[in-house]
């Protein structure tokens, strides 16, 4: 599903050269539920962003699907986003003026639907999520809970084969966050792979795998469960 | 998509009430400026003769002092002596031509209701309407006798009869014009050209004339015209007959030469007519007349004037800072919708999607501030209307095609403005704000 | 404490943002500077003394319906009618009216036979009522006697031998101060015009021409031109406007009646100079206005933006006066590098208006004075959101989101 080899990422400023990312090489397989940790300024984000094409690595390679990704432009980068990739983050990111309704449409405006397939599609995200009657409220009316699910319907909306979660439960008091888990649990077991950036040692080993970053580098790798061969739906 | 984006945008702008209408007064301030005097300064400079523009001329005959040129941008009197215009007129040359001036008098009808009053009136020759393409309801031009003998003929335009006869065929019908019976022959349709190309001299934008007067009335009643006279020369003028035979110049000259064979040969005609005045000791100045077509004629005229001309680029360099005032908003605003964007981006906006969306809420504001420019220009004219006093009435008004400018540079504008900052976010790296601090 | 430097570089992190600020105090000080100059130079053209009573005078003219009307016996009629009215205190015939923008104007020389080098001046046809009349000054020799006064046709070839003239024309053509009692002559004649009075001032019938202000008055009537000028005593005008023309018509309803306040003529006069005034003006004021709101509007979003950053500073133990100081010192900043801009700007501007449209030069003093009362503006504007940043709670760093 993704395969990273010997990426590499920098960011100059006037006077410094940093390196996030150093030899940075990493596979995760079609329905694999990865957990990614390490220390503040390891570079979880670094990757996550590189993973979710949103920056582009200054060196290496990264094969997404089988596709190598490094020299598409801009214009493709974002068709492969919108149609392979869901992002949960931390802060939910929910639109504060649009509903839940349009809030999950967004994805599918990108993706070209018409409108009946869009409604369709929100009503059916929306229902798994547990959120149908509220669709037509504003996130700020919503518990944290309740954003950060919003934020998984609209990650899911799209039907992306690969969900990137960045710290999805850091916002949430333990009872939401162990929701939360189980409903990236129950998507993960329906097909979907999952990378999940997170704090939490107690979440991390709840996922098939978990990779330790430290100073831009994978440190470490060690299953934490057994590997399975997952039953796509 | 675009209705995609309009609906984001509309929702973004009601969303920021404050800074919305700020960007749209800006907006439209900037425009009501620049579309008030753009506005004028086209009424100003339109032709009313653009479609003959290529076959008629405005005829000048440079027969000033010897000793001092006329000081005005074409360095010739703008009209002729009457003497040369009687001379001009007898050429077969043109398909038409006219040699006129203003006048005036009471007009009144026997027996009716309507009080006398002052009726401004042309006196020409009768090839006036054909040339200048003024059409008649009712009747027609006079006869060709009646420019050079005293007939007591007269043509009325649409309004005047409407006033006199309430609009019926008055041809055949007599009136009292200064103290004399007058047959009407002629009733012309509304005819009001605005700037009055045909005659500049007193005022380019006031009314045209209420009655028309053949051309062969001079003597009969000592006419005086009621425009410009100009003279330059020490004349003993002791009877009309004087005056009529002196350099003074008070007549407007125009012919139509319809190809370049007439051009080249009224040209020749020009020549030798100087060259026959000069053989009489007239025409002191080395040889040299003017034909010019309507178009050309306006600008010589400068009918536009340094004022309208400073006042256009002075509304324009307000625009330009309505629109930097505008660019400065609209970056604040995006830039506070930068997390927002960046949600899209990950979502799988492309940069091109991004800058789109903002483009059309930028075109946005820009359509708003065409709509309120245009009620801004209207009041803005209205004001000129109110400050010039009656004189620019006829060009201070918009027609259609200056409220579609209006909105066009609104958009245009707005879209300029809204150019640099929808360009800018799209440029920003999304995952700056999508890791929450 | 001034810190400059943390502003400079927060500052230069939002350059364009700045920079735009800059631009538009640039631009408007550019724009209002030379509109300002303009302003001044139309309201004074349009307040010069025009030595006329501007606010007491009407004026009358008439067109007869009959074709031979003997319009010399209605004048006689006309003027001993009107005198006798209550609230004229005085009436005159003349050809033309001052400030009305119709005229006649000739050239005048000191020397007969003349046909080079003219001094052109209006001139006026009057009966000896006209200093009165107008409401002049006479400040030399006398004006005309009854007996002086002509009856001129349109043709007649008769000549005036005195003549009135204004100080400005006497001043020009007799530099030595010796115009009284010495003559003017007509183009190729060499009929002396022998000056025996001098008015102090009288426009003309163009005051924006360069002949305004040189005058000549002739003692004679003209049945070709004429207006009847009449000035009442003063607060009288409007009545004596109505009474005069409804006991002209009623004198002989065989005419066609023409009034008007001399005050109506000169606005109207100055229409084009008055609306240069007034949009001039309101482009002055809708300008600083704008910018004003540019300036606010800019303010408020970037301590929005810089909310946390307020509450940070307040936290470590920055006082209220510190955070206001802090946006108006950055607002002097960005003003300052505008009006720097904008005084290249405005000295740029006024040479392309007076090669292009011969509009008055620009003062250094006009471009500074406006330069600090834009300062002015744009710090009032600042003013009120950085006294608002100061009330931002220091509570606000330790929030998260």
């Amino acid at each position: 599903m993704l395969k990273m080899h010997n990426i590499r990422k920098s960011y100059r400023t006037d006077t410094i050269e940093t390196h996030a990312l150093r030899d940075f090489s990493l596979e995760v397989n079609e329905g694999e539920f990865v957990s990614v940790t390490g220390p503040s300024g390891s570079g979880k984000t670094t990757f996550l962003n590189i993973a979710g094409l949103l920056e582009t690595p200054t060196g290496g390679q990264y094969l997404l699907d089988g596709e190598d990704v490094s020299s598409l432009n801009d214009n493709q980068r974002s068709r492969l986003r919108n149609e392979k990739i869901g992002f949960i983050f931390q802060g939910f990111n929910l639109i504060p003026d649009l509903n839940l309704f349009d809030n999950i449409d967004v994805p599918l405006r990108y993706r070209g639907f018409n409108a009946k397939e869009r409604k369709k599609r929100i009503e059916k995200v929306l229902e798994q999520v547990g959120l149908s009657a509220r669709a037509r409220h504003l996130p700020a009316q919503l518990s944290g809970g309740q954003q950060q699910r919003v934020a998984i319907a609209r990650a899911l909306a799209g039907e992306p084969r690969f969900l990137l979660a960045d710290e999805p439960t850091g916002n949430l008091d333990s009872l939401m966050a162990r929701q939360v888990m189980e409903l990236l649990e129950f998507i993960n077991e329906w097909g979907t792979t999952i990378v999940m950036v997170t704090h939490d040692p107690d979440l991390a080993r709840r996922a098939h795998r978990n990779i330790q970053v430290v100073d831009g580098q994978v440190s470490d790798l060690q299953r934490t469960a057994a590997p399975t061969a997952v039953e796509i739906a | 998509m675009i209705g995609y984006y309009l609906s984001l945008a509309i929702r973004s702008l009601r969303s920021t009430p404050i800074l919305s209408s700020l960007m749209v007064a800006a907006i439209a301030v900037g425009v009501g400026a620049a579309m008030t005097t753009l506005t004028l300064n086209y009424m100003m400079s339109r032709n009313a003769l653009a479609e003959k523009d290529a076959v008629l001329y405005a005829v000048q005959l440079d027969s000033w002092s010897a000793t001092q040129g006329v000081d005005n941008p074409s360095e010739m009197p703008w009209q002729v002596t009457y003497q040369d215009a009687v001379s001009l007129l007898r050429s077969d040359i043109p398909t038409h031509q006219v040699a006129m001036h203003l006048w005036g008098g009471p007009i009144s009808v026997e027996g009716s209701e309507i009080r006398p009053f002052v009726a401004g009136a042309r006196v020409t020759s009768r090839d006036f309407f054909a040339l200048f393409g003024v059409d008649f309801i009712y009747g027609g031009t006079w006869s060709e006798e009646a420019d050079s003998s005293p007939l007591q003929q007269i043509v009325l335009s649409e309004e005047t009869n409407e006033k006199l006869f309430g609009g019926e065929n008055s041809v055949g019908r007599s009136l009292n014009f200064n103290g004399a019976l007058f047959t009407v022959v002629g009733v012309t349709e509304h005819w009001q050209p605005s700037p009055k190309v045909h005659d500049l001299n007193n005022g380019s934008f006031n009314n045209s004339a209420e009655v028309f007067l053949p051309f062969g009335l001079h003597r009969q009643f000592e006419i005086y015209p009621w425009g410009n006279n100009n003279g330059w020369k020490a004349e003993e003028i002791n009877s009309y007959e004087d005056r009529l035979n002196s350099d003074v110049v008070w007549l407007q000259y125009w012919v139509q030469l319809d190809s370049p064979e007439q051009v080249e040969d009224y040209r020749d005609f020009l020549t030798a007519h100087i060259r026959g005045q000069k053989a009489q000791g007239r025409f002191p100045r080395p040889l040299k007349f003017g034909l010019t077509n309507p178009s050309e004629w306006l600008q010589l005229n400068e009918v536009v004037d340094g004022d309208d001309r400073m006042l256009s680029w002075l509304s324009l360099a307000f625009l330009l800072v309505c629109l930097v005032n505008a660019v400065a908003l609209l970056l604040a605003k995006f830039l506070r919708k930068a997390p927002e964007a960046g949600v899209r981006r990950a979502l799988g906006a492309s940069r091109n999607a991004v800058f789109s969306q903002h483009l059309v809420e930028s075109g946005c504001v820009g359509l708003a501030g065409g709509l309120v420019g245009i009620l801004l220009t209207l009041g803005g004219l209205g004001l000129i209307r109110q400050l010039q006093m009656g004189y620019m009435d006829r060009v201070a008004a918009m027609d259609w095609t200056m409220m579609i400018a209006a909105i066009g540079l609104a958009v245009l504008s707005s879209l300029l403005a809204g150019l640099y900052p929808a360009w800018r976010i799209s440029r920003t790296n999304p995952s700056v704000y999508l890791k929450t601090q | 404490m001034l810190e400059l430097r943390p502003i400079l570089s927060a500052l230069w992190r939002h350059k364009i943002s700045a920079l735009l600020i800059a631009l538009q105090l640039g631009l408007t000080l550019a724009i209002v500077s030379n509109a300002l100059v303009v302003i001044d130079e139309r309201t004074e053209r349009i307040s010069r003394p025009t030595g006329v009573a501007v606010e007491d005078i009407n004026t009358f003219g008439y067109l007869a319906i009959p074709k031979d009307y003997d319009k010399f016996e209605a004048f006689r009629l006309d003027l001993d009618m009107i005198r006798a009215l209550p609230g004229v205190a005085s009436a005159t015939i003349s050809n033309h009216v001052p400030l009305s923008g119709s005229g006649s104007s000739s050239g005048f020389y000191t020397e007969p036979n003349m046909e080079v080098g003219a001094t052109a001046a209006n001139f006026y046809t009057v009966d000896e009522h006209f200093i009165e009349a107008l409401g002049m000054n006479l400040v030399a020799g006398r004006g005309f006697s009854p007996e002086e006064i002509m009856q001129v046709g349109a043709t007649s070839s008769e000549r005036p031998t005195v003549a009135v003239v204004t100080q400005r024309l006497a001043d020009e053509m007799f530099p030595q101060g010796n115009a009284l009692g010495n003559a003017i002559f007509r183009g190729g004649d060499d009929h002396p015009i022998e000056i025996v009075g001098i008015v102090e001032r009288n426009l003309g019938p163009w005051p924006n021409s360069p002949i305004a202000g040189r005058g000549v008055f002739y003692p004679a009537i003209m049945d070709q031109w004429f207006t009847y000028i009449v000035r009442a005593e003063p607060g009288q005008r409007d009545a004596v406007l109505k009474l005069v023309e409804e006991k002209l018509a009623e004198r002989d309803p065989n005419r066609v009646i023409n009034s008007d306040t001399l005050e109506e003529q000169k606005d109207q006069y100055y229409a084009g100079d008055n609306t240069m005034v007034k949009v001039l003006t309101a482009v002055v004021i809708l300008l600083t206005f704008i910018v004003a709101l540019g300036v606010v509007g800019l303010t408020v979003f970037w301590i929005t933006q810089r909310q946390k950053q307020i509450g940070v500073r307040r936290a470590l133990g920055a006082t209220r006066t510190a955070i206001s100081r802090y946006f108006l010192l950055e607002n002097l900043i960005i003003a300052t590098t505008g009006i720097l801009l904008g005084f290249a700007a405005a000295q740029i501007f006024n040479g392309f208006l007076v090669s292009e449209f011969n509009q008055p030069a620009l003062p250094l003093t006009v471009t500074l004075a406006c330069a600090l009362a834009l300062l002015g503006v744009s710090l009032a504007a600042a003013l009120l959101p950085a006294l608002r940043a100061a009330n931002i709670s220091p509570a606000t760093a330790t929030r998260s989101v």
